[in-house]
């Protein structure tokens, strides 16, 4: 069965490159000043001020090399996530990922399944209650991302839209926070696809997808379950 | 960037972004179609105003410079400290101290923006630089400023449209007192329209010119027109 229409896929793929090209050259640009205090004071609300991220994990070599990615690779951040979200509401796939009425208690039922609180995988459709929280928050926090990194790139001329944000300081601190929440929700996606569900990984690619081998249907958590049952019906 | 000017420029001579060489030119083509947004959003009526809760940074505010040592104008070698305003104007101009202090006075409490991610505020009190190009006359084909100091040979040349922005200022006072050699004695430039390294300290000559003539840091690797 289809599963991801061919602009779901590609978009997918550029936006893992993309998205690891801005996080791993912003690291980098952080790393020339890694603190969020105006000189002559202190901030508050991070704990590691002065502490540089490993550069193992930064992306451009030095400052301007980072800058000069990350300064062209957001246009490409920016234009694969209008196609995506385009697409996704003219084609009608939101509907699946839009919260509903009844979510936070899916959302609930599926942490209870995946911490054995709960004995059968709740039943779901295309994906599950904590999949579409995943998948609704990734595009509005990168449009955060999007809308602080215009903030403190141009922080005189778009100053009304930094003010907003709480001055320059405030405004690379969001823009610091959507990127540690992005890579949070990258983290626990990766994670759940490779321990739960990896028959979703030719899908991304190819399209297709095998309903028989769905969380549901082998009741998987996280390595558990990870190969098909041995009784289960033929593929419909 | 004395700090990260000295060590930097060592060994950023041999390279100017990393990862795949054959990105290069869509780099380039980037930092061109991002300085056209960056015109399309320029506005002369655009200003800095730091926030009220914000502390003027002091002595905490970094000093950089890219010579060996911190630059001082040596008067026993050089003579007197005067600014030069040449190029395409109809009277240059070469003022001492003294006389660029009798012009008409602007000062601004502004934020610095650092291309390292850093901001600072401080009192800025100078002379703007729109008002020089009145009194030498600039010309109209004089569309870029080249900035030069004798802090080794670093300079920075900007489009026209910045220099002539109300806060663009040739400071020779900060937090009110005379520049020190730290800050860029006798006088600097100052708009918190560029990043810092935009804002020539220890200025020698300001130059009206026709085309755009790179910079210290922008022939390194880093944007030509970083703007704010």
């Amino acid at each position: 069965m289809k599963r991801h229409h061919m602009v779901v896929r590609v978009t997918h793929w550029v936006n893992v490159v993309a998205l690891a090209v801005m996080v791993g050259s912003g690291l980098r640009i952080f790393n020339a000043y890694p603190a969020f205090a105006r000189r002559g004071e202190t901030f508050c609300c991070y704990p590691f001020e002065r502490r540089p991220i490993p550069d193992a994990l930064t992306f451009g070599g030095w400052l301007a090399g980072a800058r000069n990615w990350h300064f062209a690779m957001m246009w490409v951040l920016v234009v694969n996530g209008l196609v995506y979200v385009s697409f996704i509401y003219l084609h009608g796939e939101w509907r699946d990922l839009v919260p509903r009425r009844g979510i936070v208690r899916d959302a609930w039922e599926m942490m209870k399944f995946y911490l054995t609180l709960r004995k059968d995988h709740p039943h779901q459709g295309k994906n599950n209650a904590l999949q579409r929280l995943a998948y609704f928050a990734f595009p509005l926090i990168g449009l955060v991302a999007v809308v602080t990194g215009i903030a403190i790139w141009k922080p005189v001329q778009l100053a009304p839209l930094t003010n907003l944000l709480g001055g320059f300081v405030w405004a690379r601190y969001w823009h610091f926070l959507a990127m540690l929440l992005l890579v949070a929700l990258t983290m626990g996606h990766v994670f759940m696809v490779f321990s739960v569900d990896p028959y979703s990984i030719p899908a991304m690619i190819t399209g297709k997808y095998r309903d028989d081998l769905s969380p549901e249907a082998r009741n998987a958590r996280p390595f558990i379950h990870l190969l098909p049952k041995r009784d289960a019906p033929p593929s419909t | 960037m004395a700090a990260t000017g000295a060590i930097g420029a060592s060994f950023l001579a041999a390279c100017d972004s990393m990862g795949p060489r054959s990105a290069k030119p869509l780099l380039e083509y980037a930092e061109a179609k991002n300085e056209g947004i960056e015109r399309a959003l320029f506005r002369h009526t655009s200003m800095d105003v730091p926030k009220m809760s914000a502390k003027d940074a002091g002595r905490s505010f970094p000093a950089y410079f890219v010579s060996s040592q911190m630059p001082t104008w040596n008067e026993s070698a050089r003579g007197p400290w005067r600014l030069e305003v040449s190029g395409m104007v109809r009277t240059p101009l070469s003022l001492s101290l003294s006389q660029l202090a009798s012009l008409p006075r602007a000062g601004y409490r502004l934020d610095h923006y650092c291309v390292e991610g850093w901001t600072a505020v401080a009192t800025r009190v100078g002379v703007r630089l729109s008002e020089l190009a009145k009194v030498a006359g600039v010309q109209p084909g004089a569309r870029y400023v080249d900035f030069q100091s004798f802090d080794d040979d670093y300079h920075e040349s900007w489009d026209i449209e910045s220099a002539m922005h109300p806060q663009t200022l040739v400071v020779y006072a900060q937090d009110g007192r005379f520049l020190n050699a730290a800050y860029g004695a006798p006088a600097r430039i100052y708009s918190p329209v560029k990043l810092g390294y935009k804002n020539t300290k220890y200025l020698t000559k300001i130059v009206f010119l026709p085309e755009r003539n790179g910079g210290y840091w922008s022939d390194r690797g880093y944007e030509w027109s970083a703007g704010v």
